[in-house]
């Protein structure tokens, strides 16, 4: 999203607009309120000194008859002004200090950091009273303590987003060309934390406003002839019993000011996040199923364990609803080793995800069916499904990591999956957990077993995550990327190992890869996805000689193997898979594809059963048995076409 | 000419009794002109090499020279540049494409802000993207884009030596290709040097005259590119290249002999003698009197061509992995 249109989204929330329109009316009320009230405010009345509230004075008088609703609005600019000179002087010292180090010779900078460090540890009020002291009572001391105070916390603010961007990429190129430290940091590194930096400092400027409240109701801070909230809050509640509105103007002045400073900052903070709230949706009407020439299954056959039709994955945008899984049909029978290939965005994980009904809201699954071992997961109760999970189904993920508690030992974790679906004792679960290590072949699996998750190496953990899935012996294993963080000798090992539960426990395997020699080389079958479709469907002894659709062909063109012809350019496929949103009328793939007809423009194929095992979704599907090359893919070996979506996550 | 040499270099990170050393004793010589491929599995010292040759890495020990000036003197004129494998961290999210390309170009070069402009127009053309897009900010570019400006940024420098670490890795299939190519296309044109990062076997052997293979800091089998692919000596190199998963490979077959599944050696405390010992299949764990394995650390022969550094290198040619027989 452009940034102007960014922080734009931060006014369409209501918090965030109320937030505004406060700050806004402060800044306001700061600049005019002296012109407008500023003889009313001054004008001493020694005959109505000390009244409640009236008519004429709204929240009555002070000690010398002079209207307090007029003081307090007067007030705001001091307030206000002061507030934000303390952020400035917080923030801006804070940065120095916190930029200091990546400047600094070594031990200078350490030297920073440690300060910055001890002053952080001290609580900010103590820090701001401490320095109103050593900078003497008054406006000017005031200010500086609670700006002084705050710069610690700037300063440590700094250091840590700073120490994250210097570990990119981009940092390392500017060294690399021997672009001096100064100016990566007044070049890359600031513009980089500048964001988060004011949202900080928004947040801040409530809690400075309060602050001076504080400082100025004890006493150190503003003094007459000046005043300010604090000071007004002060001689109010003084004469509390008197007048309690004198002390109430104030303090309600204080307090919204205070929230109005915070909530804007946190609206600012939740859209840099990228945490935009996205106004109501709702499901458009399910379209008509097509009518297809030949059913793609009429009815779950046996032997049928998963079995899905016409899946589909919605997630709301804002400018719609989105569909990157749109109308996926296939089975996976009892003991079969499945194969999903395709790109990034092609639609693999979210259909792994649907299957096992782990699409978190907004996401929205429908489908035509979508039956497990029986049960019909898109009506089943909460707790069948997770009854399932873990038990008859077991999802292998491609980082462990995320997926294993970092706090508990790793034998436990295994052994806790049977305990509570099989109603193990403790014991026997841990023995059992342990002989799963074992059939995974963790080595020292004992000892293993007393080991937490970060003690793992990502091969090991990735085996331990498959014992999991197997304590209580799954009927289908979803393995989404289980190898794409690992090395491939350690790859080899995990797919051995995938590949002997599957033999020794006739469990369903289905597996996701971008890689399509991996799914070549370990499974039966192969599903070949392309913008949220199933665009073809075949055993993989057939997939090298008797792919049909012009993608398959394309992909196992370009991938460059051990005997690829080095003197030749290495295919391309020209151009870039369309974005969910912008899935074009017809085939999707058309754009791309050297075989494509104005039909194809026109009509989305329907995945239709090609012959015995092999269905294909295309109008000219690439004919004969023969190896199809495919002259226009490598001719174009150096156009990539111009992007027809930007790639998301620039931030 | 431009000749980059590592001569007997070590990295070593962190304190002397919790540190590791990521690159240890590493002599490597890219000839002028060529491209040497640098595999091995994840965390053995690859990119630390490489990085130690532009400064970004703390050298402990030994020298890089080019041409046999050490480079460490050469940082003003920064003939050796990088592209790095992150697409979407390797440019800075606020600058224009234009700005972080022109930002390389040494100072000096161009004297108007116009030439500096045809010189950022030149580089885009050169890596096939349109010259008008200097304007736009890296979050409107795809990752193969991205991946070319990291290269266009790379090349604004002048460089004599390109090092590439793992410039697809994060790249889909589709666009992969068209990145080798230019990778290719440009390195020839411009007889640039460079030292090429994958972990992509395939990948490397499309692109390098020559291939090192690393394993725990240590360079473990250096030569020409088909020597080392068709006639692997090492273990390790031969144990890499039966996981390559390829249309006419056997990745689930079980070499009965080889001591499976067995964890990765810990860098911080790599095992005596030959670090790959715990984990050979013709080492002392299957032959209990190859003692020396875990005594002595074999050495890679310095003479030129192809050079093994294990004891028993010219045993392993009949240890062929068994053909296995899939269920289906
Ligand atoms: N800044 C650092 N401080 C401490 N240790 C480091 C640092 N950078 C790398 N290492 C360690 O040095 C070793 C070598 O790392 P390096 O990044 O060179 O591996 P690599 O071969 O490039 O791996 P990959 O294929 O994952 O990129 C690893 O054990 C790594 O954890
Ligand atoms: S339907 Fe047409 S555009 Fe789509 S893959 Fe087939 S031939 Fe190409
Ligand atoms: S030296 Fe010994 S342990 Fe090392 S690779 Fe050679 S045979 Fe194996
Ligand atoms: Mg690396």
């Amino acid at each position: 999203m452009p940034t102007r249109l960014k922080w734009l989204s931060i006014v369409r929330s209501p918090v965030g607009a109320t937030a505004t329109v406060l700050v806004l009316l402060l800044a306001l009320l700061a600049v005019f309120a002296p012109l407008i009230w500023g003889a009313q405010a001054e004008a001493i009345d020694t005959s109505g000194t000390q009244q409640g509230p009236s008519a004429e004075h709204l929240l009555g008088t002070d000690a010398l008859g002079r209207d307090v609703l007029a003081r307090v609005l007067i007030a705001t600019q001091l307030s206000v002004a002061l507030a934000v000179i303390a952020v400035v002087i917080g923030v801006t010292v804070g940065t120095l200090l916190g930029t200091a180090p990546s400047v600094l010779p070594r031990w200078a900078g350490r030297l920073v950091v440690g300060i910055v460090n001890i002053a952080v540890a001290f609580p900010g009020l103590l820090l701001a009273l401490f320095f109103a002291v050593i900078f003497g009572v008054g406006t000017t001391g005031a200010v500086l303590a609670i700006g002084f105070a705050m710069a610690p916390g700037f300063a440590r603010l700094t250091q840590t987003m700073s120490a994250a961007i210097a570990g990119r990429d981009f940092i390392s190129a500017a060294r690399a060309a021997g672009v001096s430290r100064l100016r990566v940091l007044i070049r890359h590194v600031l513009p980089n934390i500048a964001e988060p930096l004011i949202v900080n400092a928004t947040v801040a400027a409530g809690g400075a406003l309060l602050a001076f409240a504080g400082l100025s109701f004890l006493g150190i801070g503003v003094q007459v002839p000046a005043y300010d909230w604090g000071k007004l809050l002060g001689e109010g509640l003084n004469r509390i019993y008197i007048n309690p509105a004198a002390a109430f103007g104030p303090a309600v002045a204080v307090i919204v000011a205070g929230l109005a400073f915070n909530l804007l900052g946190e609206t600012a903070a939740s859209v840099a996040g990228g945490r935009v709230t996205i106004g109501r949706w709702t499901l458009p009407p399910r379209p008509q199923p097509t009518t297809r020439a030949v059913p793609a299954f009429s009815t779950v056959s046996v032997g049928t364990i998963l079995s899905i039709e016409n899946l589909r994955v919605s997630y709301p945008t804002p400018s719609g609803l989105v569909h990157p899984v749109r109308g996926v049909s296939f089975e996976v029978r009892e003991g079969e080793a499945l194969g999903v290939v395709g790109e990034s965005g092609s639609g693999k994980s979210l259909t792994a995800l649907a299957a096992s009904r782990l699409i978190e809201p907004p996401g929205v699954v429908d489908a035509d069916r979508l039956e497990f071992n029986g049960i019909q997961m898109l009506t089943a109760p909460e707790k069948t499904i997770r009854g399932l999970l873990g038990t008859s189904l077991a999802m292998v993920f491609q980082d462990p990591m995320t997926s294993f508690n970092p706090t508990r030992r790793i034998g436990s974790q295994l052994a806790e999956a049977a305990q509570e679906h099989q109603g193990m004792s403790k014991k026997e679960a841990m023995k059992r957990a342990v002989k799963q290590l074992q059939a995974v072949r963790v080595p020292a699996a004992t000892r293993r077993a007393e080991q937490y998750p970060h003690e793992f190496s990502g091969g090991m953990r990735q085996r331990a995550m498959i014992a999991m899935g197997l304590m209580n012996s799954p009927k289908l294993i979803i393995a989404d990327e289980p190898t794409t963080a690992l090395d491939v000798t350690v790859q080899r090992q995990v797919l051995r190992l995938l590949e002997r539960v599957r033999t020794d426990t006739n469990a369903a395997i289905l597996l996701i890869s971008h890689d399509i020699a991996v799914i070549s080389q370990s499974c039966e079958r192969v599903l070949v996805m392309y913008a949220g479709r199933v665009v073809e469907d075949l055993p993989t002894a057939e997939l090298y000689t008797g792919a049909r659709h012009p993608y398959t062909r394309a992909l196992l063109e370009v991938v460059p193997d051990l005997d690829t012809d080095r003197e030749q350019p290495l295919g391309v496929i020209p151009g870039r898979p369309p974005a969910p949103g912008e899935v074009p009328l017809g085939c999707a793939f058309a754009a791309r594809c050297p075989l494509a007809t104005a039909q194809c423009r026109e009509a989305d194929p329907e995945l239709e059963i090609h012959r015995d095992k092999h269905r294909v979704a295309c109008w000219n599907p690439v004919e004969s048995d023969t190896r199809v090359t495919l002259p226009e893919l490598t001719a174009a070996a150096h156009t990539e076409a111009a992007p027809v979506a930007t790639v998301g996550g620039a931030q | 000419m431009s000749e980059l040499r590592f001569d007997h270099v070590s990295v070593r990170y962190g304190s002397r009794s919790t540190g590791l050393t990521a690159v240890d004793d590493v002599s490597l010589t890219i000839p002028s002109g060529s491209v040497v491929g640098l595999v091995g599995e994840s965390g053995s010292g690859k990119s630390t090499l490489a990085r130690a040759a532009i400064g970004l890495a703390p050298v402990t020990g030994g020298t890089i020279t080019l041409d046999g000036v050490d480079v460490t003197t050469l940082r003003r004129r920064h003939p050796i540049q990088m592209v790095f494998q992150d697409p979407f961290s390797s440019l800075d999210p606020r600058m224009t494409i234009g700005e972080s390309i022109a930002e390389m170009i040494p100072r000096g070069t161009f004297s108007s802000a116009a030439a500096k402009r045809a010189e950022v127009g030149r580089l885009l053309k050169l890596v096939n993207l349109d010259p008008d897009r200097a304007g736009s900010l890296p979050g409107a570019l795809s990752g193969g884009q991205r991946q070319r400006i990291g290269l266009a940024r790379a090349l604004a420098a002048r460089p004599e030596v390109i090092i590439a670490d793992e410039i697809t890795s994060a790249l889909d299939v589709s666009v992969q290709g068209s990145v080798l190519n230019l990778v290719r296309d440009v390195c020839a044109e411009l007889e640039l040097t460079m030292l090429f990062i994958s972990h992509n076997l395939s990948v490397v052997r499309y692109l390098s005259d020559y291939i090192a293979v690393m394993y725990l800091g240590h360079i473990v089998e250096l030569g020409p590119v088909d020597e080392v692919l068709n006639n692997a000596k090492h273990p390790y190199t031969r144990e890499l290249l039966a996981s390559v998963p390829t249309r006419n490979g056997n990745l689930l077959a079980v070499d009965p002999a080889a001591p499976l599944d067995v964890e990765p050696a810990d860098p911080h405390h790599p095992p005596s003698g030959c670090r790959f010992n715990p984990r050979c299949p013709i080492g002392p764990l299957v032959h209990p009197e190859r003692q020396i394995c875990v005594q002595s650390a074999p050495q890679l022969p310095t003479t030129p061509g192809h050079a093994t550094a294990c004891h028993f290198a010219e045993l392993t040619k009949d240890r062929l992995p068994q053909p296995f027989e899939p269920a289906w």
